[in-house]
């Protein structure tokens, strides 16, 4: 059981806050599908080719920038290479902007079944900060054309806790993006990375960013708002009708094998009787990845990772048993699910410590956490779940 | 012995002392220029970094004088720069027969200056005065020669000007350590007597001790004894200190050179302790030695209280090096177990704190600096503190005396006025002002030291845009009305945090205090209240709020590996932080009083 990411770097123009990998030159698209068409050849000779892929998710950047050629072909190369299960997740990440009804059309004929719509606020005036690239009618338009064209499921991106805004606007954005019934949303709250234009503004003193206590309370509207129709929070940022969670995100969570291909993806992988995991990634650049051969994934991982030395194009790192168990509190504990201790035990070998355990009976005591097993956070919790989860971290002797 | 020239260099900080020590070494040849390293002498990374001298160091030079065809052994005893180490300057003065006084020829004369250069007439050092730095267009020989010429009585033609930058008149400067410094006197024949002006400690030999031999002959082999400190050890192995210690069989009267004699004992050579022979001892020792007495006190604290031992390890080798740094073990309820350390100095503080760091990767907290107090009880008890948790409760203190100095400032008069206010505000006590000139003036105040110790220095400087100099010495105790001023954390006293204030100062330091520790301390899962108090009443109160949000948005594939990347950095973090109570405090909030008057 399986995923696989596809990273698209192409963008019609570069958004306020992202620090994905995008190019918004579109000069080279041809000559990446190419190269990606290559890679997925090249990976399907390798520890990775007796996997059973359930997900695919293509994202970046905005695939939908992509020709509906261009999307079909990758699909098809997968499904040739690959054992995709037929009920596989196949989603793809589009922008409002580049929806027609033929495209639609074609990507469902190509096999995608669930679109990911970036609508992060119907406000103009925000979209424009954001330098998104469409309008609030163009949202409308897409959500309006995708519903019709009967897609299996469906999310939406918000993006909340902007500079100046409050609670009564995203529950605006909320109430207007339930008149399209999405069975599942992403809301995630504004962050703000060094390396954006939003970063050098707030660096600058032009913007002064949202305070923790305001973009708490609009956390607090957006559950409960979703919770009002029936769209539950299943992660931190993360809301579905029950049935319509994704499974291609669960992977990350669960230490499930991902494999990445296009610049700047990850993959992982973790042979489970072994008390190592590897993870590494493709350098976030287009001109070094189209000039590069694909990685030589070869049969075993040990030899892959041997050879990593050598390696021009990717960066990889191995994760020792103490590391995944931690990573797994990292990624667990954000989820509705939460963690168990028994599956602590046994898959990571990670025994809670009489510190950690005092701590734990604290936050459940107030109400932090969850009084059962698994280990999970209340809504209260959640949203300090870093800092608790670092506590909990560090409460056990290294 | 009448080749021999023992000198040393009194500048003050940034009038180019060490650059023209490179060029003097350069042109002896005593380093070659593949050797060269900017500014030599500061061979430690701080010294490098601040550019100032911590330690003495000495190297010695060979001079063939183009006048006489001789060859002469040149001894620079290069001294520190700053007036915590005052002592250590007059230890390295007293092993020279002269001194080249180094004026910048675009700055003048300054305090610093003025003090270590009084100390060298009064040892009767030969003076040799000369101004640097004549290459830059700012220099104004005329008027930095006729200061030079008022404060020495000397005659404009024995001024010398150099640049230690382009190497102008360094000839002219070599020759004249020639003519003018004395030959030292001594007399071989006679029990040693060897003054210890420094000494550094090595892993592998122990105890590397240099010396200048006053009277006497040290051989290799040798015993030996440590006057002071009443100690014997062998003299292993002696010899010369060039860039590479230069082994040697003996030390005559007026050389300077190392001896090394597995001295693993901390404590047994101290600055200004004489060395002689245990066969055939010196009947007294070299005069002028003293202990050092620390005037700043603060508590040093492993973060991690497993690191108390190696804490004190470190500080105990550190001691080694620097005879001045004194430390006894206290506990804190706070903080656990730690040392309480005394030092010469706010720089001298801030050194040991860096060093610690850096040199021996220890992970310590640092609390208030505060000056040694003598309070009388009620009962008519005398007791001393140097730790505000040990001050008696108001009501038992019947008097307190706080440690004065005498502090000289030199500035260009247009500053007078603001560092006049400075002082005023710092309770100093108005003795004079004199002008040294038509444009800069000395103006002497009584401060107390406590209101010295914390930014005086750094304020003063920025008042004078930089160009007012300070030094003082201790005058004696005076009587004040010192309160101690404790910080609540959600109602539970940190000791670690408390401070001796002046009462008048009470309130409006409690405030700061409060805001600052707001500032300092994270938010946490809860509230922190931090109120300031004297006594059981509450004076000043502030509030961190409870954390609200922390949680990434997005944890998806590279995500979650940069969100362990973060985890492991925040780990280290963690380990800097203190948990009292309930409540984590990271290291900074300690010293919060020292960044208070920055806002």
């Amino acid at each position: 059981m399986a995923g696989i990411y596809l990273h698209i770097p192409f963008c019609k123009q570069a958004c306020t806050y992202c620090d994905f990998y995008f190019e918004t030159s579109q000069k080279h698209r041809a000559g990446f599908t190419n190269r990606l068409l290559r890679e997925i050849d090249a990976a399907s000779d390798s520890f990775f080719s007796d996997t059973r892929f359930e997900t695919i998710y293509i994202g970046g950047g905005t695939p939908s920038r992509l020709s509906s050629e261009e999307v079909s072909s990758i699909l098809k190369r997968l499904h040739d290479r690959f054992t995709v299960d037929t009920n596989a997740e196949i989603t793809m990440e589009v922008n409002p902007d580049d929806i027609t009804q033929e495209k639609l059309q074609s990507w469902k004929d190509a096999g995608v079944n669930r679109l990911s719509i970036g609508i992060q606020t119907f406000d103009e005036n925000r979209l424009k900060f954001m330098n998104r690239a469409h309008t609030p009618d163009e949202a409308r338009n897409a959500l309006r054309m995708i519903s019709e064209a009967g897609f299996k499921s469906l999310t939406a991106d918000l993006i909340y806790g902007n500079p100046g805004q409050t609670a009564e606007s995203v529950r605006k954005d909320i109430a207007e993006l339930m008149r399209f019934d999405p069975p599942h949303i992403s809301a995630y709250t504004l962050t703000v990375e060094p390396n954006t234009r939003l970063g050098s503004m707030v660096r600058k003193n032009l913007v002064q960013p949202a305070e923790d206590d305001e973009v708490a309370l609009q956390m607090d509207v957006v559950v409960e708002e979703l919770r009002r129709h029936g769209i539950e929070r299943y992660e931190v940022s993360n809301f579905a009708k029950p049935g319509h969670e994704s499974k291609h995100n669960g992977a990350y969570w669960y230490h499930k094998n991902y494999l990445g291909l296009g610049p700047s993806a990850h993959s992982f992988w973790w042979d489970y009787d072994r008390e190592k995991a590897c993870r590494w990634f493709t350098k976030p650049s287009l001109k070094k990845y189209m000039e590069t051969d694909p990685l030589p994934l070869v049969k075993s991982l040990s030899e892959f990772v041997e050879s990593g030395e050598k390696w021009e194009l990717a960066e990889a790192e191995w994760l020792n048993l103490n590391q995944l168990g931690e990573e797994r509190l990292l990624t667990g504990m954000r989820t509705r699910e939460g963690v168990k201790e028994a599956e602590l035990n046994s898959r990571y070998d990670y025994e809670l410590s009489q510190n950690q355990i005092k701590f734990i009976d604290h936050l459940r005591q107030k109400g932090l956490m969850f009084p059962d097993d698994p280990l999970r956070f209340t809504s209260e919790g959640m949203k300090i779940a870093d800092y608790l989860i670092l506590d909990i971290i560090t409460k056990r002797p290294s | 012995m009448k080749h021999i020239r023992n000198f040393c260099i009194i500048a003050h900080i940034d009038h180019g002392k060490s650059t023209l020590a490179d060029r003097l070494l350069e042109r002896t040849g005593a380093i070659t220029e593949r050797e060269m390293q900017s500014q030599i002498l500061d061979d430690m990374d701080l010294e490098r970094e601040r550019g100032i001298t911590i330690k003495s160091h000495a190297i010695k030079m060979d001079y063939v004088s183009p006048a006489d065809k001789q060859k002469y052994v040149f001894n620079l005893i290069d001294t520190p720069g700053h007036v915590d180490f005052a002592y250590e300057v007059s230890r390295a003065l007293k092993a020279c027969e002269g001194a080249l006084l180094i004026v910048d020829a675009a700055q003048g004369i300054e305090a610093q200056t003025i003090s270590n250069l009084y100390q060298a007439i009064e040892q009767d050092l030969e003076i040799i005065p000369v101004l640097n730095k004549i290459d830059l267009p700012g220099a104004d020989i005329e008027v930095a020669a006729q200061q030079v010429m008022d404060l020495i009585g000397c005659e404009f033609d024995e001024i010398l000007q150099v640049s230690g930058k382009t190497g102008i008149g360094v000839d002219e400067l070599l020759e004249a350590i020639v003519q003018r410094v004395p030959p030292p006197k001594g007399d071989p024949e006679k029990p040693l007597k060897a003054l210890i002006f420094d000494s550094v400690f090595n892993t592998y030999r122990g105890s590397i001790v240099y010396v200048r031999i006053m009277d006497g002959t040290l051989r290799k082999g040798d015993s030996i004894k440590f006057m002071a400190v009443d100690e014997e050890y062998d003299a292993d192995e002696i010899g010369y200190l060039r860039i590479k210690d230069e082994p040697c069989d003996v030390l005559k009267a007026g050389e300077v050179g190392y001896v090394i004699g597995s001295v693993k004992s901390l404590e047994h050579t101290k600055v200004g302790d004489t060395v002689t022979t245990v066969k055939n001892p010196a009947k007294e020792p070299i005069a002028g030695y003293k202990e050092v007495k620390p005037m700043v006190f603060s508590g040093i604290y492993p973060t991690d209280s497993e690191d108390f031992e190696s804490l004190r390890s470190a500080l105990e080798k550190l001691q080694l090096n620097d005879a001045s740094l004194q430390f006894v073990p206290e506990t804190s309820a706070a903080l656990g177990f730690g040392f309480r350390a005394g030092f010469l100095g706010m720089l001298h503080m801030e050194i040991i704190q860096e060093r610690l760091e850096r040199e021996f990767d220890m992970n310590i907290i640092t609390t208030v600096p505060n000056v040694e107090f003598e309070i009388i009880n009620r009962d008519g008890k005398k007791v001393t503190v140097d730790n505000p948790s040990e001050m008696p409760d108001a009501g038992n203190v019947e008097k307190v005396f706080e440690p004065y100095i005498k502090a000289q400032i030199i500035t260009p008069s247009e500053y007078i006025g603001a560092i006049m206010k400075l002082c005023q505000e710092r309770r100093g006590v108005y003795v004079n002002t004199t002008y040294l000139d038509g444009t800069r003036v000395d103006i002497t105040y009584e401060l107390p030291l406590a209101e010295v110790v914390f930014d005086f220095y750094d304020k003063l400087k920025s008042f004078s845009r930089g160009y007012a100099s300070l030094d003082y010495e201790f005058i004696g105790q005076r009587e004040g009305t010192m309160v101690r001023l404790d910080i609540l954390l959600n109602g539970e006293p940190v000791d670690a945090l408390s401070s001796i204030v002046h009462r008048e100062k009470a309130y409006e330091w409690g405030k700061k205090l409060c805001a600052k520790l707001r500032e300092l301390i994270p938010r946490q899962m809860y509230e922190v209240a931090v109120q300031a108090a004297i006594g059981n009443k509450v004076i000043a109160r502030d509030t961190v709020r409870a954390l609200r949000k922390d949680v990434l948005a997005k944890c998806y594939g590279g995500d979650v590996s940069r969100k362990r990347k973060l985890l492991e950095k925040q780990k280290e973090g963690k380990k800097r932080m203190k948990q009292v109570g309930s409540v984590e405090i990271p290291q900074e909030a300690f010293l919060a009083v020292l960044s208070m008057n920055n806002d």
